[in-house]
């Protein structure tokens, strides 16, 4: 593409796409910019939804993660930030906005440098320092819930869970929320993997009528005739887990078998029926009460069942059955034979249960007490979809507080702490990296005032507010925040308005990686070929606009802008 | 879809296939939800009521459907617009819960979008406005307890039920017939209810329809009505003190599952297999005859030649019936379902004192009572009705009211109807919005607002002037602090539901307002839409 006027040396294939320099660049942080504007209005209590409508559906969801996620970014630059917001998720789970939020003020505070020719680099190295002194400043000020009583503990976790609730569609019962995940979480054992709590979702009801079981809850399965004459209800049943089909069925897939005497006819018959019937009869034998199996439990089996009294349900799904195998103490067996007492769980109760319109086998009071299910309950399925998302944020954050149990004020307070703290920081440094520590110090205040955009309040008027609350000598305004209520300051610590340190931490040190990995690219090199992978309907459409580039380059001048 | 432009006026490509995205943002994508949401409702809200009218659906293979059920409708009505889905998922929802009031909430969620709309354009921050509604959604839920009766009933005494069931279907086309209805429905209810756990499994009533008739012809059967007919003509059409085999196994010789070849190379094998064919019939009519059965009903077909060996074996004899009716027979007769011949044992026959095939009017149809059942715990409805349409609609009904009469019997508070519940409501939570700081005032005023939408509406589709009748009556409650006041729809001359007999279920009132509120806080929130245009 530079090569327009004069004749050129071809170093690469015909149709790559090479842009390089300072132009570049910025190209790269508009792009950047431009999709942080779509995530910025979800940030903080009165942020807004996003609804976006794909192939797979419809989706309203406040999380930022998801919603970087489903907009499909195809830009290689801005696709950053949609690996950052994944990657905080998978890591602390809560607080995808904020990183991607603060990762786009910190290009925008960048560009003005770029584009007055400041090696990129020297910006990079000082965001790098200025994250590091960040991150240190909040593990000086974070305050440890380490060695309280297991009460006290709770109610700080809630607290934790409570704020990150607070900007979801569930906020209005956030309380009910944060306490449901607390029990879920702190009921289960050391060894707290997120499969242990199970999340299930019916349609129908209101939020409040979600309820958390300690043990495990699932839909009734596909069943068969008989099934409604299977008793309902146990009290300290014995379960059986299987992984077999219980029906009636050919045994080897390929066999044939050739008979010459029709007398023997019966024989093959009864064959078949005595191989099930045998295994019928272990599982009845090994003093089961309830035989739940990952694959299909026949319509022979399932009144085979109700004959004796037990309970059965097929096609249980994987997870599912892990779950009960874990609570119950249970073993999955693959064998009917050798079913010895160990291998049954026990819980103290088992029931189906109608929720809704839905009729769910509900165990609870087991042994091991390592699994909880959470039942939701909504108007729509997009809103419990979103409610499922909000509780998975909630969960993860009491999960990492519980393993770094130190919190810090929310509500933009730390932000704005450590903002005035690198300020300070940065009058003592001679040379630019004043200016880029300033510059990212000035990018933290962007999340207190984007919650005060988003509440609708004057974000300049309460930044300087809390500018002045922080700046005091004697420290005492460190915790102030945004008061989301009324528009003004407040001590957002001791309203409880708090944030596991981790999650900062991490945000940070990401949104820092995440700006100096953008402003380190000077050059993009993008082969024909894997944008013709991208699908013929991208094709095409690149196609079209290709011509109409053509005559827009003259004045563009081959500045480098990229054609896609 | 325009995302960003750079100095030149170029838009960056961002997003895939960006050019054929559409995103609304802002404002104007709150007011466009909130205008789609509202369209939805309109159409619900003339359906409002007992002098609500019908609508008329078509699909899109000619069924018409006629309905004045709200999730129905809007189920029929296939709505494309993601916000109009989630109106139809409100009123499903209402539906899966409570079963009864679909229309009433997706008219309230309506009337408050009206209200929410309003209080956008005075620059109210959207979710603040939600924030209120929650506000007020819980003082309202607060205040209906208050205002609530709860009654005694027991299987006796059931007509406070009734007259609860009735209050439902006085909306609907059958409401000539609603007290019929009614006690059929509550009498079904009880039949299967477990009144100590308070559990109903409505799996166990049978509702079944059939053209022809009159409305007036509709019964309950205490037993079991299949659509199916002896399966041989010469069957006894009648049995009295029936011993009921069940089986799951169809009358033919038994195969193995695996794949299996005989080889016939002579006569006598021929022969054989033959003979032995036969034996496997007779042993299996013999078996049936050996345990006392008067009666197979199987879930598979028969072979001809066993459908001709049990007639003259005088062994009656049903085929094809499915799985969830074999389940409902094995149920109401106390029987088991048997998966095989051998397994047969008289423990395991069901019985039934009557077993009758029952053919309607000048058709060939017949049909299969099994009453006088050893159980009783499985009971079917039988509707008749002029045509398939009304049928149909009798059936959605009478699910309403059956719902209606479970949630009774887990909760039996009632409010009372005719709009009076919203009108109470309204007065509490109006009064109680003057002691709220903030914007959320202006939010739980519009609330108060919001709940007259409902009987409003019930006036409007009785022909009464909405406005006045609404002061008037809200006047009187205040003056009177009655509570019981409400629309008088049926022009009885008294605005008393008490008086007038009007009862709704609490946890249904609950219900609506609290989804209602639920799915508008949902849609305010929402301020981006990206689509792709070929959805649009």
């Amino acid at each position: 593409m530079a090569a327009m006027l004069q004749p050129s040396i071809i170093l690469l294939k015909e149709g790559t796409d090479t842009s390089q320099g300072k132009p570049q660049l910025i190209s790269n942080i508009n792009a950047c910019i431009a999709v942080v504007d779509v995530v910025r209005t979800t940030l903080g209590p009165r942020g807004m939804d996003k609804l976006i409508h794909d192939d797979k559906g419809t989706t309203i969801s406040n999380d930022g993660a998801t919603i970087m996620k489903l907009l499909d970014v195809v830009h290689p630059g801005a696709k950053v930030l949609v690996d950052i917001a994944k990657s905080q998720d998978a890591e602390v789970g809560d607080g995808t906005t904020t990183v991607v939020v603060l990762a786009g003020e910190l290009l925008r505070e960048a560009k003005p440098f770029v584009e007055e020719n400041v090696h990129p680099q020297l910006i990079i190295r000082s965001f790098r320092t200025a994250a590091d002194l960040a991150v240190q400043k909040i593990k000086e000020i974070a305050v440890s819930i380490e060695g309280k009583s297991i009460e006290e503990k709770k109610s700080l976790l809630e607290k934790c869970a409570s704020t990150t609730l607070s900007s979801k569609l569930v906020g209005g019962e956030k309380e009910f929320f944060a306490k449901m995940v607390v029990e879920a979480v702190t009921d289960m054992g050391e060894d707290r993997g997120l499969k242990m709590i199970g999340v299930k979702k019916v349609p129908g009801g209101t939020m409040r009528d979600s309820f958390l079981v300690n043990g495990v809850a699932f839909k009734k399965t596909f069943s068969y005739a008989g099934f409604e004459q299977q008793p309902k209800k146990f009290d300290n049943p014995s379960i059986l887990l299987l992984n077999i089909e219980l029906e009636l069925k050919s045994e080897k897939e390929n066999a044939e078998i050739r008979l010459s005497d029709p007398s023997q006819y019966q024989s093959i018959v009864d064959a078949e029926w005595n191989i099930i019937y045998d295994k019928l009869d272990k599982c009845v034998k090994s003093g089961a009460k309830v035989v739940l199996s990952r694959l299909a439990i026949g319509d022979l089996a399932t009144q085979y069942f109700a004959d004796r009294d037990i309970f059965c349900a097929g096609r249980v799904v994987e997870e599912d059955l892990q779950r009960v195998a874990r609570a119950t103490g249970g073993a999955v067996q693959t064998s009917v034979n050798n079913l010895i007492p160990d291998v049954l769980g026990s819980c103290e109760r088992f029931e189906e249960k109608q929720v809704g319109n839905e009729r769910f086998n509900i165990f609870t009071g087991c042994p091991t007490g390592e699994t909880a299910t959470i039942v939701l309950r909504g108007g729509a399925d997009q809103f419990i979809d979103e409610a499922e998302r909000s509780l998975h944020d909630a969960i993860m954050i009491v999960r990492r507080a519980l393993k770094n149990s130190t919190v810090v004020a929310g509500g933009g307070a730390i932000d704005m702490e450590i903002s005035r703290y690198l300020r300070q920081h940065a009058r003592t440094i001679p040379g630019k990296a004043q200016l880029f520590i300033n510059a990212f110090a000035k990018a933290l205040e962007v999340i207190p005032r984007q919650l005060c955009d988003n509440a609708g309040f004057d974000a300049t008027d309460v930044l300087n507010k809390l500018r002045q609350k922080h700046a005091l000598p004697s420290g005492e305004g460190a915790l102030y925040g945004v008061d989301i209520n009324t528009g003004g300051i407040t001590d957002t610590y001791a309203n409880f308005v708090w944030e596991p340190a981790v999650v900062k931490i991490n945000a940070i040190t990401a949104a820092a990686e995440a700006a100096a990995l953008v402003l380190s690219v000077d050059e993009t090199i993008r082969n024909p070929k894997s944008e013709s992978a991208q699908g013929e309907a991208a094709a095409n459409a690149m196609a079209g606009r290709g011509r109409g580039m053509g005559g827009m380059m003259g004045r563009g001048r081959g500045r480098g802008m990229r054609r896609r | 879809m325009a995302l960003a432009f750079d100095e030149y006026g170029r838009p960056f490509i961002i997003l895939r296939e960006q050019e054929q995205k559409t995103r609304a943002k802002g404002l104007e994508a709150q007011k466009a939800n909130i205008m789609a949401a509202k369209s939805v409702a309109r159409i619900l809200r003339t359906s409002l009521g007992p002098k609500g009218m019908d609508k008329m659906l078509q699909s899109g293979d000619g069924d018409v459907t006629i309905s004045n059920d709200g999730a129905t409708i809007l189920e029929q009505m296939e709505v494309e617009n993601q916000i109009g889905k989630l109106m139809v998922e409100l009123s499903r929802s209402q539906d899966y819960e409570i079963g009864d009031g679909t229309t009433g909430v997706v008219v309230t969620a309506g009337a408050l979008l009206e209200q929410a709309e309003i209080l956008l354009e005075r620059g109210i921050h959207p979710i603040r406005v939600a924030e209120g509604y929650e506000q007020a959604a819980r003082i309202a839920v607060d205040h209906l307890s208050k205002i609530s009766h709860s009654f005694e009933f027991s299987s006796t005494n059931i007509q406070p039920l009734v007259q609860t069931c009735m209050t439902t279907l006085s909306s609907k086309i059958v409401n000539r017939c609603k007290a019929l209805l009614a006690e059929i429905a509550v009498k079904a209810v009880l039949a299967v209810a477990d009144l100590e756990r308070k559990d109903v499994n409505l799996d166990l009533i049978k509702v079944e329809g059939k053209v022809g008739g009159k409305l007036e012809d509709t019964e309950l059967v205490y037993g079991i009505v299949v659509d199916k007919d002896m399966s041989h003509p010469q069957m006894p059409k009648r049995i009295e003190d029936a011993k009921i085999a069940i089986l799951t196994c169809p009358f033919e010789p038994p195969k193995p599952k695996t794949k299996h070849k005989i080889d016939i190379d002579s006569t006598e094998k021929f022969e054989a297999l033959r003979e032995a064919e036969k034996k496997y019939f007779d042993e299996m009519v013999q078996k049936c005859k050996d345990v006392g059965a008067t009666l197979v009903i199987c879930q598979w077909g028969f072979d001809d030649e066993a459908n001709h060996l049990l007639m003259h074996r005088g062994l009656p004899a049903v085929r094809w019936v499915g799985g969830v009716e074999l389940e409902l027979i094995a149920i109401a007769t106390g029987g088991r379902i048997v998966p095989r011949f051998q397994e047969l044992t008289p423990e395991k026959l069901g019985r039934a004192g009557i077993v009758r095939e029952k053919s309607f009017g000048t058709t060939k149809d017949r049909m299969l009572y099994i009453e006088q059942c050893a159980n009783s715990r499985a009971v079917t409805i039988f509707i008749r009705g002029a045509s398939k349409m009304m049928v149909e609609e009798t059936k959605r009904s009478i699910h309403d009211a059956l719902c209606v009469a479970r949630n009774l019997i887990r909760d039996n508070s009632i409010v009372y109807g005719g709009g009076s519940a919203e009108i109470a409501c309204s007065i509490a939570v109006e009064a109680a919005a003057d002691r709220i700081p903030g914007v959320e005032q202006y939010a739980v005023r519009a609330f108060a607002d919001a709940l007259d939408g409902v009987p409003m509406a019930l006036a409007e589709n009785s022909g009464l002037q909405p406005i006045d009748t609404l002061t008037a009556v809200k006047a009187q409650q205040i003056k009177e602090k009655n509570p019981h006041l409400g629309i008088d729809c049926n022009d009885v001359k008294t605005n008393d539901m008490k008086e007038q007999n009007v009862f709704e279920t609490l946890i249904g009132k609950k219900q609506q307002i609290l989804l209602a509120t639920q799915v508008v806080k949902m849609i305010l929130k929402i301020d981006d839409v990206i689509t792709p245009s070929q959805y649009i």
